[in-house]
């Protein structure tokens, strides 16, 4: 022990006296720079395949082995692809549903957690959990009697059903979220107003909304995104073009010639699509999304 | 005479209440949409399914509605060689891909807390597979690992001179599906720990650089202590999260080859879709009570770790 006390100051000395080397000096800084490289590769790779078999000629897809770049760029998948699926239509259905849904989750969510944050009532503590338990039952699980239960209110292929749905399951989520945030801020900016004399909707509509705006505004983004990205509820409960969307269009597409083969070309060229509104999304609104998803979970 | 000629208490019948009163009324109104969506979406259907689990019911067949049979399907669900290989299967992947998005998290976390000078450019970086659908992720990754024209097993013949049959293969085939959902998820884990991160003091760190402390040293006993406690609650959400997942393998392999990649909620969707109502539902319990078990383990986990700190 005592040994060990004494020595470490000569090493420290002899290193110090010895000008380090190209790789001491920046050996740190290059490991990072490997480590991000390996880390951009994996997670940008099937991007570049996938979009580079969306511009590859069909005949030239199917070659062992495989091209890393086409002969001759086309943009033949994208307008075979347009014919064999109503895109825009896919398109429209996705854009209403995922707009539905995440409006329709925030302003539920946000007002559940202005109340489960703010007021002191009996039983709240358990209807928060109860809430919050609840993303823990599996969507698949309770499956049949949601179809059944649709029938009967006539909600099957339908936007508002499937808005309803998917609000729902995005839902204990977002209010943790927003609880926590609602926690964070001062409570005396309300006391005040409620001295000057203001109403509860008052309240909530002129002070409290604009202090929540961005949170609610994240929430709505990171809610687009996993509405948008849905496949279990759009292809259980839809049943016509007016509806789908287009993660049940991407399944469905599938070769009419043959059964085990799937037309990648196209199916490729309509991934490229679906990703662009998820992409400007992520590019414009990074920081927010990365405060939202973590302040969740920090909180759970 | 117009409403508002009345005196200004007798105008609504909130104004009536006492303070205390009128805060739970507007308590109860805030939160009805939140409690409706979920009753209607979930605590009433789960009720349902409780009740139809003990029934057997086909809409095809049945036309008298559900039959009662006890615990029928659940003897069945005991001899059903394809629920029990799927069980397995689903067990296996989520321990396996939860296990892997921690460590890797982790690894990545790192990588985005440290100082240089593409911390902007990974932190959107890291966005993108829990951003894409896993729709696309599940199609894209099922044509790179075709065994004929796919990617990922012609750079690893070229590469690593390995030759290996993907999806066609059994065991590779739940190696591959594992890996797609560890590819998909690890960066929302690395995030969330990135978070944990950040918020631990670097006086820690310096305190052990004096004292003589590695980087691994320090990663065992300051980081990965003070982490616990979110590294329970972030696996925990995973593992309920991904035992009921679906889209991955239902797209990536079909539940196949055979049924060595079909997960719990894949048979759930087969037999609905075979209008099995009644069986479908009593799988749903079974799953409803994996995710029950596995939960309060990991509340007793949370709890244990978060008292020692």
């Amino acid at each position: 022990m005592s040994t060990n006390v004494v020595s470490r100051p000569c090493e420290y000395t002899a290193t110090a006296a010895v000008r380090p080397n190209f790789l001491q000096r920046h050996g740190q800084s290059i490991l990072l720079y490997v480590c991000f490289a390996i880390f951009a590769v994996v997670v940008l790779a099937p991007f570049y395949f996938i979009f580079v078999s969306s511009i590859t000629p069909s005949n030239e897809l199917f070659e062992v082995p495989p091209r890393y770049w086409p002969s001759a760029p086309t943009a033949d998948s994208y307008n075979r692809m347009m014919d064999a699926v109503p895109f825009f239509t896919y398109f429209r259905n996705s854009l209403i549903f995922a707009i539905g849904s995440s409006a329709l989750s925030v302003i539920a969510a946000g007002m559940a957690a202005y109340a489960l944050a703010r007021i002191k009532f009996p039983g709240s503590n358990i209807i928060y959990l109860v809430l919050i338990l609840s993303v823990a039952l599996p969507q698949i699980a309770v499956l049949v009697p949601m179809f059944e239960t649709l029938k009967t209110f006539k909600m099957i292929s339908t936007h508002h059903g499937l808005i309803i749905l998917m609000s729902s399951l995005v839902l204990p989520y977002t209010i943790m979220t927003l609880v926590s945030f609602i926690k964070q801020i001062p409570a005396e900016i309300e006391e005040a107003a409620y001295i000057d004399g203001a109403n509860t909707a008052q309240i909530i509509l002129r002070v409290v909304l604009p202090l929540v705006r961005p949170a609610l505004f994240t929430m709505f983004l990171i809610n687009f995104i996993i509405s948008w990205n849905e496949l279990l509820y759009p292809l259980v409960f839809t049943h016509n073009v007016d509806t789908k969307t287009l993660s049940v269009g991407l399944t469905e597409l599938t070769d009419p010639g043959s059964t085990y083969t799937k037309p990648w070309d196209m199916m490729s060229a309509m991934s490229v699509f679906m990703i662009i509104p998820v992409l400007l999304i992520i590019l414009f609104g990074q920081r927010m999304i990365i405060s939202g998803l973590s302040r969740g979970a920090l909180k759970g | 005479m117009t409403p508002l000629a009345l005196p200004r208490r007798l105008r609504t019948p909130l104004a009536r209440l006492t303070l205390r009163q009128r805060f739970y009324v507007i308590a109860i109104i805030l939160l009805i949409p939140a409690l409706a969506l979920r009753t209607f979406t979930a605590f009433y259907p789960f009720i349902q399914t409780a009740y139809l689990s003990l029934h057997k019911y086909n809409p095809a067949f049945d036309h008298n509605g559900p039959v009662f049979t006890g615990l029928n399907n659940f003897q069945r669900i005991a001899n059903d060689p394809v629920v029990r290989a799927s069980i397995g299967y689903t067990l296996l992947f989520v321990v396996a891909a939860t296990f892997l998005q921690l460590t890797l998290g982790l690894a990545v976390a790192h990588l985005l807390n440290a100082p240089f000078r593409l911390k902007a450019l990974s932190r959107t970086l890291v966005l993108i597979p829990w951003a894409i659908p896993m729709v696309i992720a599940a199609l894209g990754f099922r044509w790179m690992f075709d065994d004929q024209f796919g990617m990922i097993p012609d750079l690893l013949r070229r590469g690593l001179g390995v030759q290996m049959k993907w999806l066609i293969d059994p065991y590779n085939a739940k190696l591959a599906v594992i890996s797609v959902a560890v590819w998909k998820s690890t960066p929302f884990v690395a995030l969330v720990l990135l978070a944990g991160l950040q918020g631990i003091s670097q006086d820690l760190y310096e305190a052990a650089k004096v004292d003589g402390a590695t980087r691994f040293t320090s990663l065992r006993f300051i980081t990965i202590p003070m982490l616990m406690p979110l590294l329970i609650t972030t696996g925990m959400f995973m593992v309920v999260w991904q035992l009921a997942v679906f889209d991955l393998p239902f797209l990536m392999t079909g539940g196949g080859p055979g049924f060595s990649t079909t997960v719990i909620a894949q048979k759930i969707y087969l037999e609905s879709n075979s209008l099995n109502y009644g069986y479908a539902a009593s799988i749903g319990m079974v799953l409803v009570g994996i995710v029950a078990v596995v939960g309060a383990i990991g509340l007793w986990l949370f709890r244990r770790f978060d008292v020692s700190e």
